[in-house]
Order: structure tokens, then sequence, then C-alpha cells
């Protein structure tokens, strides 16, 4: 473990070096190595919301909280979250702590480079099963970037958009930059639409597609819960929230800049950027890495369908699911289809919510009579759903206009993997 | 929110150039939009002047959000349109420029608070989605007393106007259509509420839906009328929802007209207290392309009540449908592997779902002139029955108008569904869900209902029963013991079957922006009210 706060006391030095001029801190802005990370959490310095109306236009030294808190700035750069303004994938602002899903929506075969930006002094709260608890004036900026090759993601690529969430007193808002220019993005309420954008993939197909940077508007469609309404007089709203950072998807290795790789979890929580984590770390929920590299049929059944379910769960169950650790009343977006989806719901309590056997409510397509057919993928609805980029029909609706050929071969497999349903072809 | 609103009017002021003019009027209290709410200046609403009505008279005043208002016909609107949309004040009025304009996108509103999106009529304003990108043409997600009104949404991918999570949703005068001949990629629904409390459909036009041109769903207190459903799979549909009023409506040429029905899995469960009253359900005989359960429907059928409880149809006009007049049945009709049910839908009967329907009224219904060619694959085996000498009449006979499947009831009568009551849960079991012998509140009643057939065809309105309800009249059984189809028929007047008259169903309510719409508020004094 020592060795570990060395390597991040070592990340850190940079920053702590600046602390003078942040000002604010414990007055004690040395790291002493060894002896624990006491005014050298992971976002010492990193300055802070003041409270005050923000400008985009001010000039600040770390990242523009007060900007983040209160305008919607017209440039990324405005935010000032990257050293380089012009290169939103690397060299976060003091503060700034990348990270990595050890499962990721699909997202048109982009890399995408992720940042969370935490005010100083203040902690991510751990949580089992959702998303962490991150404290008001939190940032996440994720980038997506689309390479010309997905087997050789260190290599030339195009940086298409800055997604930014942000953690205002009143909840999250979220907001889309389009890298109009290669020195900034610009936002982008309306989306914007990128033609014939191509790349290969691992598969060695070679793909065109239109991209589509989302609309602000649409962000909410899959980042909310909404409230199961309980009689005409129930005004409760929906609730926005990040998806991707929770404990199972960081509960993952990352290679820090440095050279250090380590669980990210633990690199927060030993950075003092997150409270909470179990002491013991065997009970911390941890989903499979699968990623276009995952050569699907070396899978055991096991792992095959923890990999499935991790993909579902990631790429589905943000608006496909209800119950479970949701507060209560509150669903999903997608949660009164029925089909259910997340990575700790228990199949075999109820194969149904999984699709199994079960008729397609607002959809359908001849062919396909429902929406899983354990042992027969192929009249599957669902995969259908994964397969097809018809906006009638596609799955997930947002954010997808290409088809996740390796991520289908995933749903595939399981599907036929899955035990034999009533609704499945006979021996 | 004050940041909020700072941003707001840079970027409408950016986007919308026609609102400038009309910043003066909203003063500071950052509601530009309001209509009929006093002035800042002390003044009554009603001086503030007008800058149009719309075809259906609704009064936009200035002030009014204008999304491209110089637009040209056949003018690209999206962006405006997306951006005027985002992050609405409360109580934003917001137009639609007219003419007839292409919109590539999808449109989504979340969380808006007393928002009306208007356009000039449901003529006088059309959006074009037949190059959209996206897939619904809107989607309202959260928010409270919304209302849509005054255009028309033309070749939605999807969805036409979809509302999910809105407690008063409000969609008049709008149209949701898919020109041409009805065919399977012609979207999916195209009013469709969902998961929703007060909802009030009214004065709207559904045309060529793939699946239910008026789709309401997960929903309660809910008001449809005076909408006219055409050429869609299902003209109007209401499905697990509660406290449903469904009249003075139009349903022609659809598949089916008017469908209740209940569905296995959803997260509402189940629906019930749905009353379908002075509607018109004719020639709804379009040949069906639609999928799932709603591609099941018989093309020719009038209204189709399936799997739900506590339905009260009474005082239409059922005519002209080639298959029948009213189809009542459980889900067996639609999946009879029963020893399956419990693995497939134990957690739905849990939560109360049930294959089985109880306490269906019919009654004071015209119906003529219906069965004439029926068809449908569901149906096929008892349209063949009833066609040839196998059934209780032993010739063949004039399809039912009134078909009651009867298999769920007969087989909870025989006990042999009393497994399922170990699966409802105290929930769904309070609520009176169970699988006991149907007593006298759960049975399925048709009575004074009129035959409008004209001679010689008077006795080609038939009332018929697939099987019968009581055990003891089982003459046919298969190898196995099961009870065969029987194929009771009999003239629907003066005839035996489903004699029985139930108590009457509640009418709904709903509350939007404060207001009581339905027959216990605005339609006090509506003739179907009082039916």
């Amino acid at each position: 473990m020592s060795n570990n706060h060395r390597a991040i006391a070592a990340v850190l030095g940079a920053s702590v070096l600046l602390a003078a001029c942040g000002g604010g801190g414990s007055g004690d802005s040395s790291v002493d190595e060894g002896s624990g990370l006491t005014g050298s959490a992971l976002n010492a310095s990193a300055g802070a919301p003041t409270g005050s109306e923000g400008s985009c236009s001010a000039t600040t030294d770390g990242v523009n909280w007060d900007a983040l808190m209160t305008e919607v700035c017209p440039k990324l750069s405005d935010y000032n979250l990257f050293a380089d303004a012009s290169d939103p994938t690397s060299g976060p602002t003091r503060g700034g702590v990348p990270y990595d899903l050890s499962t990721a929506l699909f997202s048109d075969y982009t890399t995408k480079y992720r940042f969370v930006f935490v005010p100083e002094g203040q902690q991510v709260g751990y949580n089992a099963s959702e998303v962490l608890e991150f404290p008001v004036g939190t940032v996440i900026a994720k980038t997506f970037a689309l390479p010309e090759n997905t087997a050789m993601r260190d290599g030339a690529e195009l940086v298409i958009e800055t997604r930014l969430l942000i953690h205002r007193t009143d909840g999250w808002i979220a907001l889309p930059y389009y890298w109009s220019s290669e020195s900034d993005a610009t936002l982008a309420i309306a989306g914007k639409r990128l033609t014939d954008l191509s790349t290969v993939n691992n598969q060695g197909q070679a793909l065109t597609f239109d991209y589509a940077v989302p609309k602000a508007a649409d962000c909410t469609s899959c980042h909310s819960i909404v409230p199961d309404l309980a009689g005409p007089d129930d005004q409760r709203e929906q609730i926005f929230l990040p998806i991707g950072p929770k404990a199972r998807y960081l509960n993952t290795n990352f290679s820090y800049p440095d050279g250090t790789v380590y669980n990210q979890l633990q690199y927060w929580a030993e950075g003092e950027l997150l409270t909470g984590l179990p002491g013991d770390f065997n009970t911390v929920e941890k989903a499979p890495v699968f990623d276009d590299n995952t050569h699907i049929p070396s899978l055991s059944d096991a792992e095959l369908n923890d990999a499935a379910r991790a993909y579902l769960d990631i790429n589905c169950a943000h608006c496909h699911r209800a119950d479970l650790t949701l507060p209560a009343d509150y669903a999903g977006p997608a949660g009164s289809s029925g089909v259910q989806l997340e990575y700790n719901r228990n199949y075999a309590d109820s194969p149904g919510k999984f699709g199994v056997c079960k008729d397609p409510v607002a959809g359908g397509k001849e062919g396909y009579p429902y929406d899983v057919i354990p042992g027969n993928a192929d009249e599957s609805y669902l995969l259908f759903r994964v397969e097809t980029t018809d906006s009638r029909h596609k799955m997930p609706e947002l954010g997808r206009s290409t088809v996740h050929q390796e991520g289908a071969q995933l749903i595939r497999s399981w599907i036929d993997y899955l035990p034999r349903a009533s609704c499945s072809p006979s021996t | 929110m004050r940041q909020a609103r700072t941003f707001k009017k840079r970027l409408l002021v950016t986007a919308i150039a026609g609102s400038v003019l009309l910043s003066g009027c909203g003063g500071d209290d950052g509601q530009d939009g309001v209509d009929g709410k006093d002035g800042v200046d002390g003044q009554p609403a009603d001086v503030v002047a007008e800058l149009a009505v719309t075809t259906s008279g609704f009064s936009i005043p200035e002030g009014a959000i204008l999304v491209a208002p110089d637009a040209a016909d056949g003018d690209d609107i999206t962006e405006a349109l997306s951006v005027a949309l985002f992050d609405l004040p409360e109580d934003a009025l917001v137009v639609l420029p007219k003419g007839r304009f292409v919109v590539t996108e999808s449109i989504v509103v979340n969380s808006a608070s007393g928002l009306t999106l208007t356009g000039h009529g449901i003529n006088e304003t059309a959006l074009d989605f037949s190059n959209s990108n996206g897939d619904d043409a809107f989607r309202f997600q959260g928010g409270n007393g919304i209302t849509v009104r005054d255009f028309g949404v033309y070749e939605a991918p999807k969805n036409g106007i979809k509302a999910t999570n809105v407690n008063g949703i409000h969609m008049t005068h709008t149209a949701t259509v898919w020109e041409g001949e009805l065919e399977a990629n012609n979207g999916a629904y195209g009013l469709y509420p969902l998961k929703s409390q007060n909802v009030l459909l009214e004065n709207n036009y559904a045309f060529g839906s793939a699946d239910a041109g008026i789709y309401v769903g997960q929903s309660e207190n809910i008001v449809v009328r005076n909408n006219t459903a055409k050429q869609n799979v299902a003209g109007i549909e209401i499905e697990n929802s509660t406290m449903a009023d469904v009249y003075n409506n139009i349903a022609l040429g659809n598949s089916g007209g008017i469908l209740v029905f209940d569905l296995p899995g959803l997260d509402k469960a189940y629906g019930g207290n749905v009353r379908v009253f002075n509607n018109q359900a004719y020639s709804n005989n379009a040949d069906n392309v639609g999928a799932g359960v709603v591609g099941l429907v018989p093309p020719g059928t009038g209204a189709l009540v399936l799997a739900t409880s506590d339905v009260e149809i009474y005082n239409n006009q059922i005519t002209d449908n080639d298959t029948t007049a009213v189809a009542i049945t459980s889900y067996l009709l639609v999946d009879d592997d029963l020893p399956s049910y419990p693995a497939n839908y134990g957690a739905t009967i849990g939560n109360g779902w049930s294959p089985t329907l109880k306490n269906v009224y019919l009654h004071n219904n015209t119906i003529a002139r219906n069965g004439g060619n029926p068809r449908g694959a569901l149906l096929q085996p008892i349209i063949d029955g009833y066609a040839s000498n196998m059934n209780s009449k032993g010739t063949p006979q004039t399809f039912p108008a009134i078909l009651y499947d009867g298999i769920g009831e007969l087989l909870s009568n025989a006990g042999e569904l009393a497994a399922f009551n170990a699966l409802v849960g105290a929930e769904a079991q309070a609520d009176g869900v169970n699988y006991d012998p149907y007593g006298p509140g759960d049975q399925i009643c048709a009575n004074s209902n009129i035959n409008g057939n004209p001679a010689p065809d008077y006795d080609e309105v038939n009332t018929g029963l697939v099987y019968p309800d009581d055990p003891a009249q089982i003459t046919m059984v298969d190898g196995s013991g099961n009870p065969l189809p029987h194929l009771l028929i009999d003239q629907m007047v003066n005839n035996t079957f489903l004699n029985c008259v139930q108590p009457r169903l509640a009418p709904a309510v709903v509350n939007f922006r404060n207001n009581i719409y339905g027959c216990t508020g605005d339609d006090l004094a509506e003739a179907a009210c009082a039916l």
C-alpha cells in the first residue's frame, strides 16, 4: 500500500506546488511521503465554488467553478477544465481525475475520455449499487472521439464532443459541447448531426454512419429516474442523475498518467476523494470488463452471463429499471415497459423482466414474437432492436447510429445460452 | 434558477428573433408568455393584445414565445424548436409557425410546468417528420399541466406525440398522421400518454398508425372525447389504465376501433373502471399490419376488451365491422399455454394482472351490420366453427356481434385457476384480484343492446360464447378432459346469454390546471354524460 501512496503522492506533486496560490487550504501543502494523505487529497487545491454568480469570461487559475455553478457558457474553454483548452482528452485542470468504466455504454465506437472534478474539501460518498454520491459542485466531463480503427484506440481519432454533467445546488444539469474547431468546443443545445463518419471496428469492418451529438434536452431521456405517479395529486418530478460512475463499473484497474495502475475505487479512497468504501473490498460490486477486445467464444458460461448482464445494464438499464435499489416509487424512464435489465436483478426470480417469452408491448415486429426467446436469438425482438438502426425499433433509442457488432454478438450468445423457456424452440 | 432564466433569455433571443419584439410586455418576472394572469402592471390579462387566434379559437397573446416566426413553407425549423423548448420558464406559451415545416430530429421536452405548445390550427401548422433522424416526433417527459394543441405531426418515425410521467397532459386539436396506405412502417402510436395522471385528449385526429392512433397506457384519470381515429391498426386503445372515460369519439376504418387491454408484464399491472360510451365505431375493416399483441386484433373488430375487468360499454353505435361488434376475451385467447403462466407471468400475476376479465357490461349499444366477413388468425378456428355446422345451432351462423370467449370464467368456476390465487400479491388481493368462481358482480353482462339491422337481416345480430361459463354445461371434452369450444350462439335480443345487469361505473375525473374535465366537470351538461 505504501508504494501506492507514494505513487499518488507523486501524481499530486505538481498540483501541490500550485497550492500556494490556490489558498484556502490547510496551509500545510507539503506532502509527507508515506504518512497518509492529509492535505494531499486528489482534489486538494482544486478550488471550489464560492457561491457567487459566475462569469464565463472570468480568468481563473483552476476550474471556473462559479461559472459552472451558475452559467451556461457558450464555449467549453470558459470553464477551464483542461490545461490545454484544445485537448479534452488529457491534462485536466487541477483536481480533475480521469476514470474509466469496466463495461461502457456503446456510443458508435467512440473512445471516451472521462474526468471527474470534485471541489476542494468535498468528497464523494460511496453507494453500493447506485451511482456514487457526488457532492454539489461536481463536474463530470466526458469527451467522445471516434478512432480511425477501434483496434488501435491510441492512434488517430476525431474528437467530436464533450458532455458535461454539473451538479448544481438545484440538481444536475447536462450540457453538450461540440468540437466545432480544433481549438474549442461550442455549446450545442440543439445537438449536431455529423454525416459520413467512418471507422474500422475490431472485426475489420469498415463502417460509415452519421453521428448525432445529442440535444441538451435528450440528456434527460436517459439520465433520469421518473416518479411512479401515485395519484392525481402526485406532483413529483423526475430526478436527473449520472449513470456510469457506479461502484461496480469503477471497481477495476486504471492506468493513471504517471504509469500507476491501480483500482479506481481504492485510488479515490486513498486519495481522499471517496468516503465510505467498505473495509472489506470483496463486498464491493464488480462488473466484468467487456470491450471490443473481449473474445466472446472464450468466455465460460458464467463469464458470458456476467458480461452480458453488465452490457445490458450499462446500455439499457438507465431506462429499463424499476424497484431494487431505486428510491421508492421511482423507475427508469422505460421501467414501465416491464423489461428491466439491471445488473443486480435476479434472473431466475423473473425471466420475464428480461423479456423472456414476453410479448412486445409498445413495439413488435413481424417475425419476432417475443422480446427474448432463449435458444432462438434470431427471432428475439430484443436482439433485433440491438442490431437495427431503424429508429422505429432501435435500442438504445439515443446515441447509437451504427450497430455494435461486438455487443450484439455478446447478447446473441447470451440469448442462446439462457435456460430454455416455454417459448423456446422445441428440441 | 435565476441564472437558468438568464441563460434562457439569451438563447431565445438568439434563436427566435421574433420574441425580441415581445419582450416588452413580459416584465421582469421572467415569465414571458404567461397567458391569462394579471400583468405586472396590474392590468387584467384580457387587455393583453392578441397576436393571433388558432382555428380552434385559442387566443395567442403577445408575449408568447414564437418559434421561427418568419419560416417559410418547407423550412427546417428543428433547431429553433429544440432551443425554444429547452429549459422553459413556467407557464410558457410556445407558438409554432403557420405553414408546413420540416423537422429532422425528435423534439424532447423535460419537466415542463404549465407549458402550452400551440400551432395555428390542426391544418394550419403541419410538421413533417418524414426525414427525421429521431424516433418520436414529440416526447414530453415529466412535467405537469402541459397543453399541446392546434398542429399536426406527419410521418413520425416512431410515436407521434408521446407524454410520459406527466401529471396533467392535454392534447387538443392535434393531428398525428401517416399518409397513404396503412403500412407496417407507419410509425407506432399517434397520441401516446404513458404513465401519466390527469390525461385529457380531445378534438384530435389520428390517422394511419401501425399501432394505436390514440393510445393511453398505464395511466390514471383519463378523458378521451371528441376525437377521430381513422385507418389505424387500433383506433383508440386504453391499456393497463384506470378511471378512463372514452366518449363522443369516432373510430372508423381501423383494424380494431376501440380497444381496452390489460397486457401482462407492465409496471402498472392492470387497469379498470373504463367507460366507453356514445362513440361511433364503424367500418373498422382495415387489414392488420401491426405487430405484437395489437397485431393479433382481428380486422373488422368494432371494440375489443382483452383481460380488463370493470369495463362498461354503452350507448355506442357499432356498425359495419366485418368480424364482430364487440369481442370480450380473456388473455387465454392470446396465450393458451396455461401451464406456463406461472413461469411466464408469475411476477405480473403477483402484481395483479390477470388473464381473466370480470364485470364487463355492455348495454344500450346500437349494433348493426357486423360480421359480414369475419377474419383474423386469432379467431380463425372460432370463425370456422360458426361458419360451419360445428356450433350450438348445428348450422352456419352469422358471426356473433357480441363474442365472449368464456374460457377464463369457465376455468375459474371449475376451480381450475385456484392455484393462481397463491401467486397474487397482498396488494392486488386487497384490491379484489382473485381466481375464485365468478360471483354475480364478476359476470359479463349484455342487455338492452339495440339490433340496428334492417329486416330481413335482423336475425343476424348474434351473441356468441365460445365456452359456456358453467362447468355443468360442458358436454364436449378432448382426450385429456379439457373442454372443447362449444360455440354457443343465439340472437342478441331476447336470448339468455350474458343476461344480467351490473352496477354503473364511476365517471373519470381529470383535474387539469385546477379545472375539472369530464362528466363531473366541464361536461356536466353533455348529453353523453347523462346516458
